[in-house]
């Protein structure tokens, strides 16, 4: 009787036991259920939106790249991966090079997913558009910034585009080891995600999220990179004309108020989802990291236009002889919107595409119209007559506009690269914690692919590295 | 009469034993075989068993008939009844601490027997998986700590205690924080990513080891640290598969089983101890001072081509941040127990006190504990008992290890010329670096863990040697953190305080059954085991954060303006089934097998259940009749062989592809987390271990080695995959590892007189660690000092290997690793050493005379390397605006000058080098602890005729000296604790302390 009790238990125990491995995370779901109906859909498009806030892409790395990679920033701090690209001496290995190619693909493989299962799900077909048309913008933008970072511009620098993958990932298969297609077909594949995006979006319902309106506003970036200016222009002119944009008059307004009449696309931030790139720039005394500053010549350069109103968005730290920063995003919870696409672009955009076309005076002059529309805006005068009189001159003018303009929002090393002018510019920038530095080698225009891609990627070996890095 | 069927008789019954048995239930068809088949007797004998030295029942005593499965137990006057086949068949009493006796029955009806005490036949056991075994007839590979060379020791965690203390288990702490993380590691590291750390066993209860509570940089804290070390009774840690398979797919790490104090069969014993002492650290951090600050940033600004930054160096402010925030601590406990019972009733009961307060500002640990353990014999065949320890632990946390925004980061940072507070008394602020005296004192960490582990137990005895026992048990541990950055500090500066509150509970509980028997046929010994196990845990976690405090009198993060929370949850669960035979014939040849089957829901429904066998054989030689050699009293040869697996160091749910949460300002979103493995499972490492014991002199001298060699295969590794798929890695058992080592223990009792004894102890251990297979080499670490790579040992330091300065120019001078005829920073890196030590032990010298006893105990390491990687930032050339290391001024200045460290230029210290010359020989010998003591002469203590029974004081010196060539302050910390795959590494890390305390015992 006491083992036929025994066996009871032993049956018991077996159950229960058999109970404890049937456990369920309580903080993710399955992949196969994460995007299933309208609602679980759009959960997952405004997942995607927080891949572009993430830290280590829109949330401050690319801004950071760029602009310490230029004449506008360098790294006086201690975050030495920062500090190889200020002095140009990057290697594959670099951290923030690696962390903004993770998170760029990242979002594609987010993007990736929406676009192959968003058509499957039980929505009405303007839901499902909606959805589509913002999920190939941000595909589009994602593939943007990588073939302007690790690829490079055509004609400019760089043969070799970046992986394309566009279908998502559920696993590892042949598939999970892309080689790098040409430069071309990285372009391509950006062109070719805008025109979905344009088909399927329309409007500008709301400046924190993708919409026709940005569509067009990267299609007139995409194609000035492209050395294409009648359509750069084109569409620098829908979006100036069609989406009700005005310039914002106050130009501190556009960080501090947000959301400002001439934004086109900007993320959305607040305190409990911040950014850390006012931590990288503000110093020590007011709570920042204080990591990056700005070059000196530029700082005493803006300040010194005496009726500039973006020279007042510039401080000096006061325990660092010399530390300028940048007080454009100075909510000390982080919440500062990331502006991504603002009309002064389309204008400066404009100019530049009818400055390099232009042939005639009045053709230079509907160019400096769209640069003093800018101009005006900050409080200055227009740019006109003496010394602005040939084209050259005239897209000089327009890239000092746009450095000063852009300050701080990434646009400045891709600029100079894009219109050649990096190693003439990139020429013995002062620095606070070292000699001063050139960009002398023209590989360098582009940024490594991360070692540990090259690593982990079957397909991939030392001569799919760029140039300068091998 | 030769004791080799102690393991059985003990077995048979542990009343006295059954704090260290704990066997639970079982199944077994094989079992009711053996049940069926007991004996039919034919004469009946009755008798008294008694203890010889004072005549009183020895109740619970075992009676078997030799040869059979036929026994009885003495009740509780110590008679017994037992019916034997007839004349000439042979009584067997026992009972464990008695020398057994053998009977052969005549044709007496009335046999009395009389059992003498044996203490040294306790210590002849060895507590097992699941049970006790003879020391004698074992053949895995045990060591034993005894306990009480660990007690009075002002030190914080047991876990810190086995350093250097039994050969093959590498122990060491990874800061000198109290109540930190501590390295513990048996046989090398056996995982890569998942995790390495033993199996700590308390009283039968798995417990959580983890580290609870707040990522603070690399910092950690140790689970173990909740235990009260005096109330160990023993420590075994089970080391060759044989040993561990029985804990299955837990157990490739090997496990530690730690027993605490029972009662026993006396009357009640009151023991109180207390130590006090004070504490430095071994090492402070040695920085330049203010005037050398300056002038060595002038001298990178002249090389340079630039301006001079500072008009005098000489009248420099000169601040030494290390002396502003290192202090004297303290350490104390206070200890009380008592123990006791009677035939029914076993109690020890137990309660003290710790606190340090650490070298550091402002680190403490505090911890109350008590325990409770209880055996009661409702009957001969019914007995319950409970384990029971309830413990507060009370940490004052520091944001130190890997971290440069914490106290130490601001040490090492801040510059020397800068004064600690303005002229304003605010204080001097620096970069992101927080001012050292304000990270002390400006932000509260409170760290509080309630810890309860227990166990109950109930056991039944159909018949002498088949035992059933079911255990439940649990392990819960509720941890709240408080933090609070006020406005002096940077981190609360740019938003009016920052507040974060954390509370979470890690739950487990433990269902085990077991059923045993033990039985003989002739001189074949059989003990056999069969079992079930189930365990549950889970976690849930809970925090809120607040910033803009209104000012810093309110630190409740409900008066802040904006507040943020969340809360989180998950949970696992393992089940298993088990089984064991042990055999040896005459106690001359040995043999075991055991197999573990176990199921866990980490796993994917693939793999989800693995099977774990081992089997060993043992060959007791000196039990032969051909071997007649007198000095040799014990050898035995001894081989084993098993498969044991290893789950830990996974999340939960790592074999589903899975989605978070990820919210766009105030819109809900979700985004994914993870790609998914169906086929995960276990990591499993085969052991072969091949040893023998020496016994010589009548064991004066025993001597035991052991050569091992663990292979690991289907590692659980993160392996990188191309980032161009979204995801970083995918978790795959994929790469094979490799530990090969040897185990050498002497112990000797040099002198063994009256009143003089001498004993030596000394262990030495060497493993050597390999990859086998990775599916790519990887980098792990930020600026990828660390490197995994095929045929090279884990903690690889990967770097520009420099082998000098150019005498002529002050560059430094690196390895072109390629061999293209010029040095590249982005290729030219290879691994130039790694953290593993080539040998490390421990060697142990106790004397007692008369009433004095005097101990020494040194611990050592050898051939392992340490990377000094502060020196990365502090001797940065004048590169960086901060503060430099003292060992910057060894600086090139002239040609001719001979030394490692480059002249001040930036090219010289471009931020995209990585010399080697901060991986530094971490080679040490430690006196770990000196110890003298003095027992106060019985003729006094009696005199005082206040029942005290015996008083003992003493002093304990611990890490007195330390004797290593290493720059840095300690040798043996590692500041990234926080992952398992860095190692050797010191960054901001805690020193640990040198103490002497004081300390008396007194019994009553």
């Amino acid at each position: 009787m006491k083992f036929y009790k025994l066996h009871i238990v032993l049956v018991l125990l077996v159950a229960l036991g058999c109970d404890v491995l049937e456990q369920s995370p309580q903080t993710s779901i399955d992949e196969t259920t994460a995007i299933r109906d309208q609602k679980s859909a759009e959960a997952a498009l405004n997942g995607l939106y927080d891949q572009l806030q993430s830290g280590n892409y829109y949330g401050d790395n690319i801004q950071i790249i760029s602009d310490v990679s230029s004449d506008i920033s360098q790294s006086i701090g201690t975050w030495d991966f920062y500090r190889e690209m200020d002095t140009y001496v990057t290697v594959p290995g670099n951290l923030e090079v690696r962390n903004l190619w993770g998170q760029i693909y990242s979002a594609v493989n987010h993007a990736n997913n929406l676009i192959a299962d968003v058509p499957g799900i039980e929505a009405t077909q303007a839901v499902k558009d909606q959805i589509l048309g913002e999920a190939y913008f941000i595909r589009a933008l994602a593939y943007f910034d990588l073939s302007r970072t690790f690829a490079g511009i055509p004609g400019v620098t760089g043969t070799m585009g970046v992986p394309i993958v566009t279908e998502p990932s559920r696993g590892i298969t042949d598939a999970s080891f892309p080689t790098r297609p040409s430069i071309q077909a990285s372009y391509d594949q950006v062109l070719a995600d805008l025109q979905l995006a344009e088909g399927l979006l329309t409007g500008l319902p709301s400046k924190n999220r993708a919409s026709e309106a940005s569509v067009k506003a990267l299609y007139s970036r995409v194609y000035l990179y492209l050395g294409n200016d009648a359509l750069a222009e084109q569409y620098a002119t829908e979006v100036i004309d069609n989406y009700g944009l005005t310039l914002e008059q106050n130009y501190a307004s556009i960080f501090v108020d947000e959301n400002s009449s001439g934004s086109i696309f900007e993320l959305a931030y607040n305190t409990t989802d911040g950014n850390g790139i006012r931590n990288w720039y503000f110093p020590s005394a007011e709570g920042g990291r204080g990591d990056i500053a700005l070059h000196q010549p530029f700082a005493l350069d803006v300040i010194g236009r005496a009726d500039d109103e973006r020279g007042d968005l510039i401080a000096l730290d006061p325990n660092i002889a010399g530390a300028y920063y940048p007080t454009k995003f100075g909510k000390s919870g982080g919440d500062d919107n990331i502006p991504i696409l603002r009309l002064s672009e389309m204008f400066l955009n404009r100019a530049e595409a009818r400055a390099n076309a232009a042939t005639t005076p009045a053709e230079r002059l509907a160019a400096l119209d769209d640069l003093n529309e800018v101009r005006n805006r900050a409080d200055l005068a227009d740019t006109a007559g003496v010394g602005v009189d040939t084209n050259d001159e005239i897209l000089a003018a327009i890239a000092h506009e746009r450095s000063i303009e852009f300050m701080m929002e990434g646009h400045r090393f891709y600029d100079l690269v894009r219109t050649g002018k990096a190693l003439t510019i990139l020429v013995g920038l002062e620095r606070l914690n070292g000699p001063n530095e050139t960009l002398t080698n023209a590989g360098r225009q582009i940024f490594p692919i991360p070692s540990r891609e090259i690593d982990a990627n079957i397909n991939l070996d030392s001569s799919s590295q760029n140039e300068a890095y091998r | 009469m030769k004791n080799r069927y102690k393991l059985n008789e003990a077995i048979l019954s542990h009343r006295k034993g059954s704090g260290l048995a704990r066997p639970i239930c079982f199944l077994a068809i094989l079992m009711s075989f053996f049940i069926v088949s007991s004996t039919t007797a034919q004469t009946t004998i009755t008798g008294k068993v008694t203890i010889e030295a004072d005549g009183s029942p020895l109740v619970g005593a075992n009676i078997l008939e030799k040869g059979t499965t036929n026994g009885t137990n003495a009740d509780v006057d110590g008679n017994y009844e037992i019916r034997v086949s007839g004349p000439g068949a042979t009584l067997i009493f026992s009972y464990i601490g008695f020398t057994p006796q053998e009977i052969v029955v005549q044709d007496q009806s009335v046999i009395n027997v009389t059992l003498e005490e044996n203490t040294t036949e306790l210590e002849g056991f060895v507590v097992v998986g699941y049970g006790l075994q003879s020391k004698k007839t074992v053949t895995g590979s045990i060591a034993t700590v005894d306990a009480s060379e660990m007690q009075n020791i002002p030190t914080a965690g047991t876990d810190q205690l086995l350093q250097g203390r039994a050969a093959g288990v590498q122990v060491s702490s990874d800061s000198g924080t109290p109540g930190g993380g501590v390295f513990v590691k048996i046989r090398g590291a056996s995982s890569i990513s998942g995790g390495s750390d033993p199996l700590y066993i308390v009283d039968g209860v798995p417990i959580e080891t983890g580290s609870f509570g707040l990522g603070l940089g690399g910092a950690t804290t140790s689970a173990i640290a909740d235990l009260d070390p005096s109330d160990i009774e023993n420590i075994q840690i089970l080391k060759d598969a044989s040993a561990t398979s029985i804990y299955g797919a837990r157990a490739a790490n090997g496990v530690v089983i730690i027993t605490t104090k029972r009662g026993s069969n006396s009357k009640p014993t009151v023991r109180f101890s207390s130590y006090y002492g004070v504490d430095r650290a071994i090492n402070e951090p040695d920085l330049v001072t203010g005037p050398e600050y300056e002038m060595l940033r002038n001298e990178a600004a002249a090389n340079n081509g630039q301006a001079q930054i500072y008009a005098d160096p000489s009248s420099a402010t000169d601040t030494d941040w290390a002396s502003t925030v290192f202090r004297n601590g303290s350490v104390r406990n206070y200890d009380m127990d008592i123990s006791g019972g009677n035939d029914i009733v076993r109690y020890a009961v137990s309660g003290s006190n710790f606190k340090q307060e650490g070298v550091l500002n402002p680190e403490t640990f505090e911890r109350n504990s008590g325990r409770i353990n209880l055996d009661v014999d409702v009957s001969d065949k019914v007995k319950f008992g409970t384990s029971t320890t309830f413990s507060n632990s009370k940490r004052n946390r520091a944001r130190n290890n890997d971290n440069i925004t914490g106290v130490l980061g601001g040490v090492y940072f801040l510059p020397s010329n800068l004064p600690v507070y303005q002229p304003d008394g605010s204080y001097t602020k620096f970069s992101i670096f927080e001012n050292p005296v304000a990270a002390a004192n400006e932000i509260d960490f409170n760290m509080d863990v309630n810890r309860f582990i227990g166990n109950v137990f109930g056991e039944y005895v159909f018949k002498p040697g088949l035992n059933f026992k079911s255990s439940w048990s649990i392990d819960y541990t509720q941890v709240k953190e408080d933090q609070y950055d006020n406005t002096f500090t940077n981190n609360g500066s740019a938003v009016n305080g920052r507040a974060t509150s954390y509370a979470a509970i890690n739950s487990s509980w433990i269902s085990e059954n077991t059923l045993s028997y033990v039985f003989n046929v002739g001189e074949n010994n059989f003990n056999t085991l069969v079992g079930t196990s189930i365990q549950e845990t889970t976690f849930e976690s809970t925090r809120a954060d607040g910033e803009q405090f209104p000012s810093n009198d309110f630190t409740r993060i409900t008066d802040a303006a904006v507040q943020t929370s969340s809360s989180s949850g998950t949970s696992n669960g393992i089940a298993s089934f088990f089984g064991r035979v042990q055999y040896d014939y005459a106690g001359k040849y040995l043999a075991s097998f055991s197999v573990r089957r176990d199921g866990s829901s980490k796993f994917g429904d693939e793999n989800q259940w693995g099977t774990f066998p081992a089997a060993s054989v043992g060959w007791v030689i000196s039990e032969e009749e051909f071997f007649d050699v007198e000095t040799v009293s014990n050898l035995k040869l001894k081989a084993s062989y098993g498969l044991t697996g290893n789950q830990s160091g996974i999340g939960n749910f790592q074999a589903k592809g899975l989605w978070s949460g990820a919210s766009y300002t105030d819109s809900p979103g979700t985004t994914p987390l993870q790609l998914g493995n169906p086929n995960l499972k276990w990591e499993t490492t085969k052991q072969l271990d091949i040893g023998f014991e020496l016994g010589l002199l009548d064991e004066r001298l025993q001597i035991t080695y052991d050569y091992y060699h663990k292979k690991t295969e289907d590692l659980l590794l993160a392996v990188p995959v191309p980032e161009s798929t979204g995801y970083s890695e995918l978790v795959q058992n994929f790469g094979e590892l490799e530990n090969k080592g040897m185990e050498l223990a002497i112990s000797a009792d040099v002198i063994q007189k009256q009143d003089l004894n001498w004993n030596i102890q000394f262990n030495i251990s060497g493993n050597r660690n390999k990859i086998l297979k990775l599916a790519a080499p990887f980098n792990v670490y930020n600026r990828d000092i660390y490197r995994y790579e095929e045929g090279m040992p884990m903690y690889s330091f990967y770097f520009h290997e420099q082998t000098g300065v150019d005498p002529a120019t002050g560059a430094p001078i690196f390895t072109d690793v390629d061999g293209n005829g010029t040095f590249d920073p982005n290729v030219d890196r290879k691994i130039v050493g790694d953290a593993n030590p080539d040998f490390f032990g421990g060697i142990r010298s106790n004397l007692n005379y008369k009433n004095f006893d005097f101990s020494m105990f040194f611990q050592y390491s050898y051939g392992n390397e340490q990377l000094n990687w502060n020196r990365f930032f502090q001797e940065h050339g004048g590169t960086r605006n901060t503060n430099f290391l003292s060992t910057q001024l060894d600086r090139w200045q002239n040609p001719g000058d001979v030394t490692m460290v480059p002249k001040l230029t930036a090219a010289n210290y471009a931020g995209n080098l990585r010399p080697s010359r901060f991986v530094e020989d971490g080679s040490y010998l430690r006196l770990k602890t000196l110890n003298i003591g003095y027992n106060i002469p019985q003729s006094f203590i009696s005199k005082l005729g206040t029942g005290v029974s015996s008083v003992r004081v003493y002093m304990t010196g611990q890490n007195l000296l330390t004797f290593t060539n290493y720059t840095g302050t300690d040798p043996e910390t590692t500041a990234t604790a926080s992952t398992s795959l860095t190692r050797g590494i010191e960054f901001y890390t805690v020193p640990q302390s040198k103490s002497i305390v004081g300390g008396i015992n007194i019994s009553f």
